[in-house]
């Protein structure tokens, strides 16, 4: 059966894991991220070891070192997926090209964040309030 | 003479949106680059905002072909974090449903592989055979693609005798043909002069790029989540996992038209060893809690992984979709190098990809 496993690390282990790991050719799943409830991301390295999944943890930090050189392409579209959507750096990852963001978000908002509003806002900038319904 | 060649988004050699830029000598393609995103639907968001059971549907949507694969991790993804146990019957008519989804992809693919190639006449006797398949497809969940068979905690619809005949003597009609198809695969001077040693993935390139599924079987890398990691009681079925060391398009189409004959024996044998009891645990609409959780499965194309987030609440706090053409399109531009750009398109295509799956 698949199991999973939750490993709390530091961000200056990171990169000694992927190095250990990819020595012992253990397959690197996916790198996740997400803003956990206090608003702290929760970035996580997914290693396939045999059935079980172990889940390195990295909480609190917007800034972690790459692990491209390591991993390749297996850790470099993920990394660059987090870096665009969430804005989070890695340090030593190519950023000048997009992944899944539209060329003419680099020019004037740099860091390639969308800033979606909730539809009710975009109707007040617009003009276009709708009537509240009685 | 150099030149940089474009294609896509949209390109008759294409079934979905990719940009690849070919930089070219003459006839020769020295580099190559991809983009990707163009079918971006914010998936992952909506989840945020829907229940278990809506999500169901929801990424059930993610992918036309390989919709049961999504449904199927996610809901064990749900399973895991509440620590449901899912009934043996419907753990066995999810992998039905599974292996059937994995023939007609398999099929779907070699048909498109032979019209790329110019075999024509192939590529119409395998989706006749292929049509079969769809028809119990329909037959076992009553829609042709987006089957919802899953629920949280087993399968939806249970299979009948009748329906179990049916689909034995399917799958049984489909072996002689299958055989056939194999054959000429394997054997074919056409189909051999055109892909053999076209867009070469070497082994070494596989592992260090993390190629997942039939694409990297086909480099000589043995990996295969049913194997390496079981889940829904595969672990209860034989069958073999086909691997070809050449690493080229024409290993690719081999080693799919191989699974072909594996997926049907899986297939007979749950059907065969079908447990009693229930399908499920009931139809109610259940809390995810707090806790996270990675599941896999051996979606058609190779490794799919979910995270589904759960925060005590009906809603998703987070889920995360990362499948198997997130792995094997970063390989797309090492195969193209020392190419002709007359098989860039074939080369692209020998992925298998899934653009609308990897964009989400």
């Amino acid at each position: 059966m698949q199991e999973y496993k939750r490993i709390e690390i530091t961000k200056d282990q990171v990169v000694p894991i992927a190095e250990q790991m990819r020595k012992k050719e253990i397959y690197l799943v996916m790198i996740h991220g997400f803003l956990n409830k206090d608003g702290q991301p929760d970035i996580s390295y997914e290693y396939a070891v045999g059935p079980v999944i172990e889940s390195y943890h990295v909480v609190g930090e917007s800034t972690v070192p790459s692990i491209t050189e390591i991993y390749d392409t297996a850790a470099e579209w993920p990394e660059r997926e987090l870096n665009e959507l969430f804005g989070w750096t890695f340090e030593g990852l190519d950023t000048s090209k997009r992944l899944f963001l539209p060329y003419d978000l680099m020019e004037d908002q740099g860091k390639g964040q969308i800033m979606v509003k909730p539809l009710s806002e975009l109707r007040k900038l617009n003009g276009t309030e709708k009537e509240e319904s009685k | 003479m150099s030149y940089v060649v474009p294609i896509g988004p949209y390109h008759p050699a294409l079934e979905e949106p990719i940009h690849a830029t070919l930089y070219t000598e003459g006839e020769v393609i020295r580099d190559a680059e991809i983009f990707v995103g163009y079918n971006h639907r914010g998936i992952e968001k909506i989840a945020t905002e829907r229940n278990a059971i809506q999500t169901l549907v929801l990424v059930e949507r993610v992918c036309g072909i390989c919709s049961h694969s999504h449904a199927f991790t996610y809901a064990m993804c749900v399973e895991a974090i509440n620590k449901v146990e899912v009934p043996k019957r419907g753990q066995y008519i999810r992998v039905i449903t599974a292996e059937l989804e994995r023939l007609h992809s398999h099929l779907l693919w070699m048909g498109i592989a032979c019209h790329i190639i110019g075999h024509d006449s192939m590529f119409m006797h395998i989706w006749d055979e292929r049509e079969r398949i769809m028809d119990l497809l329909e037959k076992l969940s009553g829609n042709r693609v987006n089957y919802a068979m899953v629920t949280i905690g087993g399968s939806r619809r249970d299979i009948d005798d009748d329906l179990r005949r049916d689909i034995l003597k399917g799958c049984n009609d489909l072996k002689a043909p299958l055989m056939k198809m194999v054959d000429f695969v394997v054997n074919d001077k056409t189909i051999a002069m055109r892909t053999k040693n076209v867009g070469v993935l070497t082994r070494a390139d596989a592992i260090r790029l993390g190629a997942v599924g039939p694409h990297a079987r086909a480099s000589g890398v043995r990996t295969d989540v049913r194997v390496d990691a079981p889940y829904s009681s595969y672990d209860d079925f034989e069958f073999d996992i086909p691997v070809v060391e050449s690493g080229d398009v024409y290993a690719r189409v081999v080693v799919r038209a191989l699974e072909c004959v594996e997926s049907i024996k899986i297939i007979e044998q749950a059907l065969d060893t079908l447990p009693e009891g229930p399908i499920n645990n009931g139809n109610k609409l259940p809390k995810i809690q707090e806790g996270v959780a990675v599941c896999r499965h051996e979606a058609p194309r190779g490794q799919l992984s979910h995270m589904v987030v759960g925060s005590g609440k009906l809603e998703n706090y987070r889920v995360s979709v990362h499948v198997p053409s997130y792995k094997n399109t970063p390989t797309i531009p090492h195969m193209l190098r020392g190419n002709t750009v007359a098989d860039a398109g074939l080369i692209i295509a020998s992925i298998d990809p899934c653009f609308s799956c990897l964009d989400r």
